[in-house]
């Protein structure tokens, strides 16, 4: 444990000097208004920031990215507090009980709150993404080709699950279609070109960045602009510092959500806006004060906002001990931690366990800079809202041009990003989420891979995929995930329930 | 959109998605062994989007009966729902701002980067703000705006991406 703490002294120190800390407040200030901006959210600003700071040194440019995805999923809350709409998805729940505190005239008070959450919520994310990463790490150095085979199918179940609660079919669909495209181009082990015809650009494959700034990024750009224009009124900003009472009133829904977030992040491709909700739904559901909540309350709005925000270090768990993202921006953090050579996974704490160490530290910088600029220059920064979204969204859609370029130099990769934009507005339009695509596009190669190797060792015998215990577990969740969300197994559950109770309270009568 | 609208969208897709999966089967199945060069069959580069394809088809199955029970069949396309769609201030203000951004896309690499990005920004403002009812001279402010914006967010791109990134600017 000590040397742990002397491990993060140690990359504080490298990180605390003036140049860096210059790159995380400004990077961390524009992450606070990408994620205010309506239409601009966590993963295009992670995206668009990755094409930026390419050129950089590797921990230089994940400390940036890291600062822009805290700074803009907190960013999300003053929309969601000032004008009802939420920044980023991430910040929906904080609509609930953020916009009627405003409507009250305690918006200033509702915005130092939801600082002060995130804060909080991010910091108790860290602590966890410290002590797990390393277990996790660990644990899965024992997974093989089976076990990564069921992590790929996993992630893909759940993520399918949970982005699309109304209609679990269009998520699982929406992964498939990514787990399709990560297979075009040449597979590893025979160098063969699949679903090419003849085109060369095809035979490299589709590229992740640019897929995932078309699906976030020019696609937003088209929803933006085809929604009717809002309406943005000023609201009277006063008192931002939040008493201290009112946290320490309610520090069983910070850690509560704190810990709800983190988990609910760690799951691969659900993100913070599902973190939000559950911590949200499980603080209802234990407070003394119910009857508040969609009416101004401060527990419910320190709900969301804890949970959405420790939802970022969750995410990043699995992206360091499995290669597997646990959001959509996590996921170009992923993108960008390959494009500048770490190799994220089982192996990182063998090969460079360092590097959990700095991300750590990088998530406690950019957490105390959120929190710092936060509180202040809130009325100044508010005012960027009544920026036109026919002004702004011409110049993201060119950073989106130039950003896919700029990683390789292919006009391809410009037409990979137009293509994506346009699959992923139709995606949108018809209720299939796009997370579960662009956590297929990544784990494609490790479904690919794996299930052959194990097929080759195996000569085909399908067995070891359910008999060994951890592919066993796997099995049973992704079974478990896909039934919990039909009629039928309900039913039967709940059949279940009511005989194991009857039975118990027969035994107790007797 | 409706739910009425949606189960006819299902519907469609429902279809698009059976055939895509059943292409992407048959090329799958379609794609060598390397038997002959003594690969193991398992290792065939087929398996995997052969798979991926059968799932989709019966995916697309699925979504066919259930959009079918909920009569997202009923599909009548006439003229006048045609007229109304195209009207819809919603849908022009995205057809705008998709054929920009399509032409600017394929306009790249034929005209000069710069050039081209002022123009897009410049006529992508102009598009939503310039009424072509009022007189042009009363609308100076918004093209003086317009083209201001242009200018400085093209230079900026183009002098950050070419000259601190050096990337050859397509």
């Amino acid at each position: 444990m000590f040397q742990g703490l002397i491990q993060l002294g140690n990359e504080l120190s490298v990180f605390l000097t003036p140049k860096y800390i210059f790159d995380i407040l400004w990077s961390t200030q524009l992450g606070i208004i990408v994620g205010m901006l309506p239409g601009l959210t966590a993963t295009m600003g992670v995206a668009l920031m990755t094409t930026l700071t390419y050129k950089f040194a590797s921990s230089h440019a994940v400390l940036i990215l890291i600062c822009m995805y805290i700074g803009a999923i907190f960013g999300g809350s003053r929309t969601a507090i000032l004008i009802n709409i939420p920044g980023t998805p991430a910040n929906a729940a904080t609509t609930v009980d953020g916009y009627p505190l405003a409507r009250q005239g305690k918006a200033g008070y509702a915005m130092g709150l939801a600082t002060t959450s995130s804060f909080l919520g991010s910091m108790f994310g860290m602590l966890m993404l410290a002590i797990f990463t390393p277990l996790i790490g660990n644990a899965a150095l024992r997974f093989h080709s089976f076990e990564y085979f069921w992590l790929a199918i996993f992630g893909i179940i759940i993520c399918g699950t949970l982005t699309a609660p109304k209609d679990p079919l269009k998520g699982w669909i929406s992964g498939l279609f990514g787990l399709f495209v990560a297979t075009i181009g040449m597979e590893g082990m025979h160098a063969y070109r699949r679903f090419c015809f003849g085109n060369v650009d095809l035979a490299g494959g589709i590229a992740l960045l640019p897929a995932m700034i078309g699906v976030f990024g020019f696609s937003e750009v088209l929803i933006v602009m085809k929604q009717p224009e809002i309406r943005i009124v000023s609201s009277k900003i006063e008192r931002v510092i939040p008493r201290l009472k009112d946290i320490i009133k309610y520090w069983k829904t910070i850690i509560r959500s704190g810990f709800i977030g983190t988990i609910i992040g760690a799951i691969p491709g659900v993100g913070e806006d599902i973190g939000a909700w559950v911590s949200y739904d499980f603080a209802k559901k234990a407070s003394k004060e119910k009857e508040k909540f969609g009416k101004g309350s401060i527990e419910g709005l320190m709900a969301a906002e804890t949970g959405n925000n420790a939802a970022i270090p969750g995410a990043i768990i699995p992206v360091l001990a499995l290669a597997v993202p646990g959001s959509a921006p996590a996921a170009v953090l992923l993108g960008a931690m390959f494009i500048h050579g770490i190799r994220p996974g089982p192996l990182l704490m063998i090969e460079n366990p360092d590097f959990v160490y700095q991300v750590v530290t990088m998530i406690f910088l950019a957490t105390c800079a959120m929190f710092i600029l936060g509180l202040s220059f809130i009325r100044i920064f508010v005012k960027m809202l009544f920026i036109p979204r026919q002004k702004l969204m011409p110049v993201i859609f060119s950073l989106c041009v130039i950003g896919s370029y700029a990683l390789s130099a292919k006009m391809f990769d410009i037409l990979v990003m137009t293509v994506f934009g346009l699959i992923g507005y139709a995606m949108k339009e018809m209720d299939y989420p796009v997370a579960p695509t662009v956590l297929g596009i990544i784990l494609g190669d490790i479904l690919d891979n794996n299930l052959r190797r194990s097929l080759v060792l195996t000569d085909g015998n399908i067995l070891p995929f359910f008999t060994r215990p951890i592919s066993l577990v796997f099995f049973l969740f992704i079974l478990f995930t896909i039934f919990s969300r039909m009629k039928w197994f309900e039913t039967l559950l709940n059949n279940l329930k009511v005989i194991i109770i009857k039975s118990f309270v027969r035994e107790k009568a007797d | 959109m409706k739910d009425k609208n949606m189960n006819r969208a299902d519907f469609f897709t429902s279809i698009c998605l059976f055939l895509f999966g059943l292409v992407i089967l048959i090329l799958s199945i379609r794609m060598p062994t390397f038997r002959e060069l003594g690969a193991n069959p398992y290792s065939a580069p087929g398996i995997v989007p052969g798979i991926m394809g059968a799932i989709l088809s019966f995916m697309g199955v699925i979504l066919f009966i259930r959009s079918f029970i909920r009569q997202g069949y009923k599909i009548k396309p006439s003229s006048q729902a045609i007229k109304i769609f195209f009207k819809n201030d919603s849908i022009k203000r995205l057809l705008v701002a998709l054929f920009l951004s399509v032409f600017y896309v394929v306009l790249l690499g034929k005209i000069n980067y710069f050039l081209l990005t002022g123009m897009y920004i410049f006529f992508f403002v102009l598009a939503f703000e310039f009424k072509t009812k009022k007189n042009i001279f009363s609308q100076g402010k918004t093209l003086l705006f317009a083209f201001l914006e242009a200018l400085f967010i093209a230079a900026l791109i183009s002098f950050v991406f070419r000259y601190l990134f050096l990337v050859r600017l397509p």
